[in-house]
């Protein structure tokens, strides 16, 4: 278990321009579904994409605080896109 | 030790063209994640296989290095590494995923 807050703040260590957006999906905080815009993205593919929001997290991943976690990641063009289409970022 | 891990990783994934290691098997997912994964493929009508290393800690450490992602389950499609269902869903809306599998699939031209 482990709040939105110490959750954002470790992204935001790893990825300063971050914008999160955190669900607990169970609300047992520690099944959480994150989406985040940064700039860091641009020129990353997905898979690096999520390798570095793991590692911003490796901690509470590993030691369990985190049991579940579903990643979404957008630049800021991407999130820009998404709501003109009428979609939520 | 990790000579014989590494063999037997390179076996399994050249074996099934969509290989998921997960937590449980196909008809017995033990994770939402898995299940989550094993619908996924379902929908395409595709063989694919799920290998079971919930308890087998030394391959799941061996995997984690190998693809360099800490999560279960892991993807892998015609013998590349695709991550997990976060990947998978984003490719199948864009389009990506219909085609690659096909190719994928195809039968090799001679």
């Amino acid at each position: 278990m482990i709040s939105k807050e110490a959750i954002i703040r470790r992204l935001r260590e790893r990825i300063p321009d971050a914008e999160v957006t955190l669900v607990d999906r169970t609300g047992t905080m520690d099944h959480y579904q994150v989406q985040i815009v940064s700039s860091i993205f641009q020129g990353q593919n997905r898979l690096d994409r999520q390798r570095l929001v793991y590692q911003a997290l490796d901690e509470p991943m590993k030691d369990g605080r985190i049991h579940a976690l579903e990643i979404k990641t957008y630049t800021p063009e991407e999130a820009s896109m998404r709501h003109d289409q009428g979609e939520s970022v | 030790m990790s000579d014989t891990l590494q063999k037997e990783v390179q076996k399994e994934v050249a074996e099934h063209k969509i290989l998921i290691y997960g937590k449980g098997t196909k008809t017995m997912p033990m994770c939402g994640f898995t299940r989550e994964t094993v619908d996924f493929f379902a929908r395409y009508g595709y063989p694919f296989e799920v290998l079971d290393v919930l308890r087998n800690m030394e391959k799941r450490d061996y995997l984690s290095k190998l693809t360099n992602w800490p999560t279960l389950p892991k993807v892998f499609i015609g013998g590349e590494f695709y991550g997990d269902t976060d990947i998978l869903d984003g490719m199948a809306k864009n389009g990506e995923m219909e085609p690659l599998l096909a190719k994928v699939f195809a039968p090799a031209s001679s």
